[in-house]
């Protein structure tokens, strides 16, 4: 990946074993317009409701354990692409949730032991992909995230799976 | 020589990688055995094969089968401009779709022959993992994936780590699959298997059938595991050999190496039942038996069969399903339906008071069951999903097909020995 640091701002979401079912409603399914899941994202989340609502462009978005569980829907993540989202820092995610995530470009970071970190709302992020580090600057707390796998940043820096399959 | 664990061996069979690249936490590429979309996901699949490899064929038609399970019957009209899609499409490319009320997906590529052991095969479905109660990896992939692999014939995976369980001891009826199905998810979601592979041992596993191996790896994806597998035994070729396939049994190198080893006691195992509103939020029976319940539907990739069914007319013979209880049943396949009707089983069920819907994946995708109500319909499946607000705005509990049965009559939580005495 060419972008070897991201730096922005935290948005909080720290609750744990998040269902696709919780980010989009299976009775959404048949809608597949960006901008139309856009506001839909988190719409069965109790606390987060009004997600679909809010500014959060450019931010990265702060999770807890499991993030991402459940069914295979791309929408679940094409609506954190459409508001968006830099990228996804968590303890752990669903692998089906993290694949469908790269192979859309989205980049996921996994952070074991985040619960400890601490990181306020809006607070100022850098993720060092190189280093496998992530800075909470209004702090400078650090904590290490999993080594990102060479594949996974080659699918991203393609821009997506969908480039690699036309060389394929 | 390097030894493998069963998912690393699956791989190993299907990749062009080395043996050296064949270890925990690699991303590989692997080439696929099949890859199937549904009416879910399908149509997107189709539209972002046209607009991104524009005339493109798809990499082998015979390799590629689109199974409409979750709106099958297009009961809104976006649902049937989405089976049309697929039939349009199909047809131009020449793949096979299972017709109208064939059922689940997952269930048809084991009970039609389209998958066998060691196979690798992707859907747009997240129990596609239930597979690996045959030896089959299979794995759920969103739209972006299955568009990829239409053109390619490959996708990639990262090798996950494999926890053993031993499953050390037996149970006897009421307790069933379901049951020791949910008892290892709260014990596997608590230890924690997110991203890992399980490879289920022990003598119980001798006396599954294929339906109960099918019931015990689908809550794999409620702890967010990748997959749990049942490794292939006489029971497996026997199946096989009787829809006229030979297979290949693949099974675990001696010495492979597991990520831990964990032993589950099961002997005695009681009944259990996931409560609101997680499916690892597991809890005894007893602690719920009362708890009123008014919508009951058995059906799902979990619990679905006509083995299913068969416990559930077993305990409604001659009684009558209480009248402040909505029951219904969608059996997983044109297969299970045909069993129910040979056996009886259909007619025991409409004459206590139940109801039957065409096959497939029932409440787990809008649009075929449709959802089960208001706040206070309060829902017991059979299925996979209790998530609050999945499948209805009330509680939803997930339970096996005898206590389903036990509480369609009651119209309670009931265990199915007290009411079976009566």
């Amino acid at each position: 990946m060419s972008k070897k640091t991201i730096k922005a701002k935290a948005k909080l979401v720290i609750v744990d074993d998040v269902d696709t079912d919780q980010i989009f409603h299976q009775s959404l399914l048949t809608i597949h317009d960006p901008n139309e899941i856009k506001p839909h994202i988190f719409g069965n989340l109790e606390g987060y409701k009004s997600f679909g609502k809010e500014d959060n462009v450019g931010k990265i978005l702060v999770v807890g354990k499991n993030f991402g569980k459940g069914s295979t829907r791309q929408q679940a993540v094409t609506g954190f692409i459409a508001h968006g989202i830099t990228a996804i820092v968590g303890e752990s995610f669903g692998p089906i949730y993290y694949s469908n995530s790269v192979n859309s470009g989205l980049l996921l970071v996994e952070v074991p032991g985040i619960s400890e970190f601490n990181v306020k709302e809006d607070d100022d992020l850098e993720i060092d992909i190189t280093q496998s580090l992530i800075i909470n600057q209004n702090n400078g707390e650090t904590i290490n995230c999993v080594k990102i796998p060479q594949p996974v940043l080659d699918i991203i820096e393609a821009g997506g799976l969908l480039k690699l399959g036309e060389i394929m | 020589m390097t030894s493998f664990t069963l998912i690393e061996k699956i791989i190993r069979n299907r990749t062009d990688v080395s043996d050296g690249e064949i270890y925990p936490n690699n991303i590989v590429w692997v080439n696929l055995d099949l890859v199937t979309a549904r009416d879910y996901a399908g149509p997107q699949v189709i539209d972002l094969f046209q607009k991104n490899y524009t005339g493109s064929k798809t990499f082998n038609n015979e390799k590629i089968i689109f199974t409409p399970d979750c709106y099958p019957y297009g009961n809104d009209p976006k649902h049937a401009k989405d089976q049309e899609k697929i039939r349009v499409f199909a047809k131009e490319h020449g793949i096979k779709v299972t017709d109208l009320g064939s059922g689940i997906g997952s269930h048809l590529l084991f009970r039609r022959g389209f998958s066998k052991p060691g196979d690798i095969v992707i859907g747009a479905d997240s129990h596609y993992n239930i597979l690996g109660a045959l030896g089959i990896l299979g794995q759920g992939a969103g739209d972006v994936m299955l568009a990829f692999a239409l053109k390619t014939g490959k996708s990639w995976i990262k090798i996950p780590e494999t926890v053993k369980v031993i499953l050390k001891g037996d149970y006897e009826w009421p307790t069933t699959a379901k049951d020791l199905a949910l008892y290892v998810l709260k014990e596997l979601h608590e230890y924690g298997i997110t991203g890992k592979a399980v490879e289920f041992y022990g003598e119980i596993i001798d006396k599954l059938s294929i339906e109960e191996r099918v019931t015990l790896c689908s809550l794999i994806t409620e702890a967010s595991g990748v997959i749990g597998f049942v490794p292939d035994d006489k029971i497996t070729t026997d199946y096989y050999s009787e829809i006229g396939i030979e297979i290949e049994m693949i099974s675990a190198d001696e010495d492979a190496r597991y990520v831990s080893e964990l032993v589950l006691d099961i002997q005695d195992l009681g009944q259990y039942i996931a409560c609101p509103p997680h499916p690892h939020n597991v809890k005894k029976i007893e602690e719920v038996i009362g708890t009123p319940i008014n919508s009951i539907v058995i059906g799902s990739c979990t619990n679905g069969s006509s083995a299913d069914i068969h416990d559930v007319a077993k305990i409604l013979k001659g009684h009558k399903i209480n009248p402040d209880v909505r029951f219904g049943i969608v059996p997983a396949t044109r297969e299970d339906f045909v069993s129910i009707n040979l056996n009886g089983d259909m007619t025991i069920i409409l004459e206590s008071g139940g109801n039957f819907f065409g096959a497939g994946c029932s409440t787990c995708a809008k649009g075929q069951y449709g959802l089960t109500g208001g706040e206070t319909a309060v829902t017991l499946t059979t299925g996979n999903r209790n998530t609050q607000g999945k499948i209805g705005p009330a509680d939803v509990y997930l339970a096996s097909p005898v206590v389903a049965a036990a509480t369609a009559i009651e119209g309670k939580i009931a265990a199915p020995k007290e009411v079976v005495k009566r």
